[in-house]
């Protein structure tokens, strides 16, 4: 919403301005109004009620009392279809049905009463309460639809961090490629083939290093390229000549903190899309460094680089989403073309100084 | 005649697994070619005309989805995957059969007991299986379409814009590529094989047409039948006939 601009029609029709859908209510409108606010609602009644009693003469009382009555009991139940839908059009009609609704008793007041005493005192009851229950109402739609409103925005936001948590449990180990270096596997020992053993190893030592990763928040850079080096090396044994790697992490890099699976994913981008998915294959190199206070990661790969008209993996936008969490908007993730040949992905983020250093 | 098998599978261990389970639950079946990317198992497709074609999903050039869908119901189709693949809600409809990695013997048997009953049967279009193939290959992600050849012609690099390209040929260690820029007809020799030059065009605009050769649409003119296994097509402004295998003669069928 813009707010810069005066919305004029406030003035006459004053109220939320944002229509819940039938959906969205049913979502995150299912609240009942707290005791607090129906106490202090009740109190603030009585107090008005008692204040108009002392004020008025002895002999107003009864036909009084009938009046603050039924205005509340009339502005409790519209007060409860607000509760249930804070729209400005239910708004407008409740406060335009109380209105006329005093309007109604004060003038049956005035035809039936003689005492002109008693008709002034019912007339000014009558407008007191329309007025004080227009403003209740007013307030109570706004007050209702913000809630709703922060409700949706609370629901929406645990969404996505389930989503994302569910995403980053899937990206631990990907089923596909589980199962993928299972069949390798399997051939090879049934084949009794000599890259049964190392391809064990591998696979051993990659979920090893990989199942731990996911249970921190922040690990050592280091950590995750050995994760990735077990990774190439399950890949590397499983296509043969179409891979070789190359991971150089210098030693200042391998001691920054980074969110966990940014590496792997990178990695397996480079891998999915750069090696298997060309014919020839060729090599990957995973580099790391730190300078001027910046950490810079590169994930080089054969294939072609991003294409122009798809667009990003998820596994790509989230783990830019995680950095972006981790170390605000000055961390960057890239894709691009390299000149000649090559597809790169580039991890930018603030490499804060550690004391481990020597 | 015993039934013809091809396999394709870009991981070696995988396709040597399944080649290896295969003859052992069905020792009769002549397996004519095992191939290690979509754009090899198209063309020894086209080369052996199986009967039944074992593809893995996720193969370079062509993926295993390309490949099914070239092929379309001129052989039974059994789909080899591993556990994960977005592709498996697809299968499981029940448009065709699937294997999953590792391959176990008492699947693959049920997998060759309903191809083979398929191959019994006329080649008759499977429902619903063009469209789960298109939907499929939809979300494979492929690089984008070839726009200029490079073809080297002595201390010459030429550039040849694909669409200036009038049809391509293979020719023993080569691919010929026929062209017409700026209202003078040329050739050039280039080294990418044809069948990998397949996979980087635009299929809207190059026809594959044999084994041997692609053609640009726009530059048929007709195609003519002359017996009962033979047609060839001519082409606008050129004097030459190309040949067009049986495989695709469907593509000229009249409206």
């Amino acid at each position: 919403m813009n707010h810069q601009k005066i919305d004029w029609s406030q003035l006459w029709q004053p109220g939320p301005t944002r229509v819940f859908s039938d959906a969205e209510l049913a979502r995150a409108g299912d609240q009942r109004p707290s005791r607090t606010l129906l106490t202090m609602v009740m109190i603030n009644m009585a107090l008005v009620s008692m204040a108009v009693m002392q004020a008025a003469p002895p002999r107003a009382t009864a036909l009084l009392t009938g009046i603050l009555a039924a205005a509340a009991f009339a502005s409790l139940r519209l007060g409860q279809r607000l509760w249930r839908k804070p729209s400005r059009r239910l708004l407008t009609v409740c406060t335009v049905a109380l209105v006329l609704g005093c309007g109604v008793v004060a003038a049956l007041a005035r035809l039936r009463n003689g005492d002109a005493e008693v008709r002034q005192w019912a007339l000014y009851t009558c407008w007191g309460v329309a007025l004080l229950a227009s403003f209740g109402f007013w307030f109570l739609a706004v007050y209702r639809a913000d809630q709703i409103a922060a409700r949706l925005r609370e629901l929406d936001e645990r969404e996505r961090a389930i989503e994302m948590a569910r995403q980053l449990a899937a990206a631990q180990i990907q089923p596909h490629f589980l199962f993928n270096s299972l069949a390798s596997l399997q051939h090879w020992v049934e084949a009794k083939d000599d890259r049964a053993a190392p391809m064990l190893a591998a696979l051993t030592g990659f979920l090893r290093t990989t199942l731990p990763l996911f249970n921190q928040t922040r690990l050592r850079l280091g950590d995750e390229a050995q994760a990735v080096r077990q990774y190439f090396e399950v890949m590397r044994l499983r296509l043969g000549e179409r891979l070789s790697y190359r991971i150089a992490i210098e030693p200042a890099a391998a001691e920054v903190q980074v969110p966990p699976g940014l590496l792997l994913t990178l990695a397996e981008n480079a891998i999915e899309h750069g090696v298997q998915a060309s014919l020839a294959g060729g090599p990957v190199l995973l580099s790391a460094g730190v300078a001027a206070g910046r950490l810079t990661v590169d994930m080089l790969d054969p294939g072609a680089g991003p294409a122009a008209d798809a667009g990003e993996g998820v596994g790509l936008v989230n783990s830019r989403t995680r950095l972006m969490q981790a170390f605000g908007p000055s961390a960057t993730i890239t894709v691009s073309a390299v000149p000649g040949g090559g597809g790169l992905a580039r991890i930018e983020c603030p490499a804060p100084t550690t004391t481990t250093q020597p | 005649m015993n039934p013809t098998v091809l396999i394709a599978d870009d991981e070696e261990a995988p396709r040597a697994q399944l080649q290896a389970a295969l003859q052992r639950v069905w020792p009769e079946a002549d397996i004519v070619a095992v191939c290690a990317n979509g754009v090899d198992a198209w063309d020894a497709f086209l080369e052996h005309d199986p009967a039944v074609c074992f593809l893995d999903i996720r193969m370079p050039g062509l993926s295993g989805i390309d490949v099914a869908q070239r092929i379309g119901s001129r052989a039974a189709i059994v789909f080899v995957t591993a556990y994960g693949d977005h592709a498996l809600a697809a299968f499981d409809a029940g448009a065709v059969d699937y294997v999953m990695k590792p391959v176990d013997d008492a699947r693959l048997t049920q997998a060759v007991a309903r191809a083979r009953q398929r191959g019994l049967l006329p080649a008759a279009p499977i429902a619903g299986l063009a469209d789960m193939l298109a939907e499929l290959a939809a979300q494979v992600r492929r690089p984008a379409p070839l726009v200029v050849i490079q073809a080297g012609i002595g201390k010459e690099v030429r550039m040849i814009r694909t669409e200036d390209v009038v049809y391509f040929e293979s020719d023993s260690r080569y691919t010929r590529v026929v062209y017409r820029a700026d209202g003078s007809d040329g050739e050039a020799l280039i080294r990418t094989p044809l069948k990998e030059l397949l996979a980087q065009l635009d299929a809207q605009q190059f026809w594959q047409v044999h084994r041997s050769v692609i053609v640009s649409q726009r530059h048929i003119a007709s195609a003519v039948r002359v017996d009962e296994g033979n047609m060839h097509l001519l082409l606008r402004g050129r004097s030459e006939r190309l040949p067009v295998s049986r495989h695709f003669q469907g593509l000229f069928k009249g409206q």
